[in-house]
């Protein structure tokens, strides 16, 4: 199964430095601006991993997560890159698949080695 | 009775000394001194006659006639109901004596009930003075907005305010006296109560934080707890006194000062995400090529710009809010303001051949206000009304007066704004889904417009929108008259 990873995030510069870290290193990477326009994509391609803005217009990303949970099997293995680690609700995410929170500002090269180290642990790699 | 036959034994005596004179004086007269001796006795006898009637008549009438003078007087004065002397003249015998007596004994009474009527008095003075410090004590406790619950020691209701009546909804008068349980159902503050009753000779101050209601009607209070003890050793508690202070809204500001604090964390956080991202693929060589080291470095450019424009929104809002700028009020034509805020603009207008329509009544309708603040809420209207909008679109700014109000509308052909985020537009920071797709902004422009319209000049703002549509957002202004 090809690895398909889905970025969200409603900062498009965020959205684009993030795909482009992951496509210079051979990923297959689908953008979306909002949570609704990532679950569309979600639902429609079901990624090996998504990487998702907390904040968002309409649906949050934990929102996000947690519906994909529910309709998927399993749901969608997912890092929360967010400016708001330290406030984020435990027993919100409790249950989620929710595989590391990264909080903003964040390093790219870093982040690749944890979408890396996460496909591998999912077998995807 | 008895003084007649005294004053008739008197007189006989006499009498009989006088005839016994007259018989001793028979021989002087039988030895020839008949002139004499008749003179003489005749003298005799008629001075003890006299002497005995007069002697007759003094003891028959003083003691009988003083007495009743006397008990004239004290009738009089009984009838008077007042105290007096009771025998006016002084006399050495028993009865002026006693007299004398009585009256220093009446004058000494009355020096009694006087002193006794002045007592009195001031009691009835005291009582009243300290009947009205009663009274303006409890009209200050009443004045306080703090909740105040007196108990004694057997938890019956003592005093109450006001405010305690409205914390728990009841009444002072018809409570008074009766068990606090009877009409305070807070199980938790009952508790307190009791504490204070059993623990407050050992503990005779505490402090807690307490609450009362759900939800929306939630209140939180800072309860203050002390004890009234009394006796010789202090050592049993007559009252117990709660303090209920309303922490609702202090408690409300501390969370909105968190959370704006971490708004503003956050906001601030997002540029410099995206500052350190691209400088660091920068220096790690992913862009690849010119174009994508260009796109890289206009990304930081921008996104610098963009913190820098976000601390100047955050502390120029900030120092709004908390008062630091001087507001400085002048009956001004808002019609000149807007015709500049049009000015300024006009070229953003331009690029996007967006038609900015001004229909400014030519009479000049007068605020009260501080222009530079009420240019900048303008501003950010009819900035943000260009900004929104699509090429090729419109702007319509108009001015009327309605209600008493100067209004300005500004209406544009844009993205409008979804009717679930309409409700949350001027809350800081928040940028509505169309916005943040179309343009940048700081999410703090319309907080700025509600608080200088609302806050500093006492209007109003409205907003009619509909997305794809566009919105229109009406600013109302109290006109000068």
């Amino acid at each position: 199964m090809p690895i398909k990873i889905l970025v969200a995030d409603d900062e498009a510069a965020i959205a684009r430095v993030v795909a482009m870290k992951l496509r210079n290193a051979g990923l297959d990477v689908t953008v979306a601006m909002d949570g609704d326009e990532a679950y569309r994509c979600a639902m429609a391609e079901r990624p090996s991993l998504l990487i998702t803005d907390l904040q968002m217009p309409g649906m949050s990303g934990i929102e996000l997560c947690a519906r994909l949970a529910a309709e998927l099997d399993g749901g969608v293995p997912t890092i929360l890159l967010t400016a708001k680690g330290f406030e984020i609700d435990e027993l919100a995410v409790r249950g989620l698949p929710i595989l590391r929170i990264m909080t903003k500002p964040f390093s790219p090269r870093e982040l690749l080695v944890n979408v890396k180290g996460e496909l591998a642990e999912t077998a995807c790699l | 009775m008895i003084e007649l036959r005294r004053a008739a034994v008197i007189v006989l005596m006499f009498l009989g000394v006088g005839v016994g004179l007259h018989l001793l004086l028979d021989p002087l007269r039988e030895a020839g001194e008949p002139t004499l001796v008749k003179a003489v006795s005749l003298a005799a006898g008629l001075s003890l006659a006299v002497l005995g009637l007069l002697g007759g008549y003094l003891v028959a009438r003083l003691p009988k006639e003083r007495l009743d003078a006397v008990a004239d007087r004290l009738e009089s004065l009984v009838h008077k109901r007042t105290v007096g002397l009771v025998i006016g003249e002084s006399q050495a015998d028993a009865i002026g004596r006693l007299g004398h007596a009585v009256n220093r004994y009446l004058t000494f009474v009355k020096d009694e009930i006087e002193q006794s009527h002045l007592t009195a008095k001031e009691q009835q003075i005291q009582m009243k003075v300290l009947e009205a410090e009663k009274r303006h004590v409890e009209a200050v406790i009443h004045a306080i907005s703090d909740g105040v619950i007196v108990t004694d020691a057997f938890g019956d209701l003592v005093l109450s305010n006001a405010a305690a009546g409205q914390i728990f909804e009841f009444q002072f008068e018809p409570s008074v006296r009766k068990p606090v349980e009877e009409f305070i159902s807070d199980q938790p503050f009952l508790k307190l109560l009791a504490e204070m009753r059993e623990t407050g000779l050992f503990v005779p101050h505490r402090t807690v934080e307490w609450a009362i209601g759900e939800g929306d009607q939630r209140r939180a209070f800072h309860v203050t707890l002390n004890t009234v003890v009394e006796g010789k050793k202090r050592d049993r508690i007559s009252s117990v006194v709660a303090v209920l202070h309303d922490m609702t809204r202090e408690k409300e500001i501390a969370r909105m000062k968190s959370d704006f604090v971490s708004n503003v964390s956050h906001e601030l956080k997002t540029p410099l995400a995206s500052i350190k991202a691209y400088v660091e693929m920068l220096l790690d060589g992913e862009a690849t090529d010119h174009d994508t080291a260009q796109e890289c470095l206009r990304t930081i450019a921008a996104e610098t710009d963009r913190l820098h424009r976000l601390i100047q929104s955050i502390l120029n809002l900030s120092r709004l809010e908390s008062g630091l700028i001087p507001v400085n009020k002048t009956d001004l034509a808002l019609t000149e303001v807007l015709r500049e805020v049009v000015d300024v603009i006009s070229p953003q207008a331009a690029k996007k051949r967006v038609a900015l329509k001004a229909d400014l009544a030519p009479v000049f309708f007068r605020v009260h206000g501080d222009r530079d603040m009420l240019y900048q809420a303008l501003l950010n209207v009819v900035s943000n009304a260009v900004k929104y909008t699509p090429d090729d679109g419109e702007v319509r700014i108009s001015t009327y007066l309605a209600e008493g109000a100067v209004v300005v509308d500004v209406a544009d052909s844009g993205v409008g704004i979804p009717e679930d985020e309409v409700d949350r537009i001027f809350e800081k920071f928040y940028r509505a889904r169309g916005a943040k797709q179309t343009a940048p902004g700081t999410g703090l422009g319309l907080p700025l417009v509600k608080h200088v319209v609302e806050a500093v000049h006492g209007g109003r703002v409205e907003l009619e929108t509909k997305v794809d549509q566009g919105s229109t957002f009406r600013l109302y202004l109290p006109a000068v008259r």
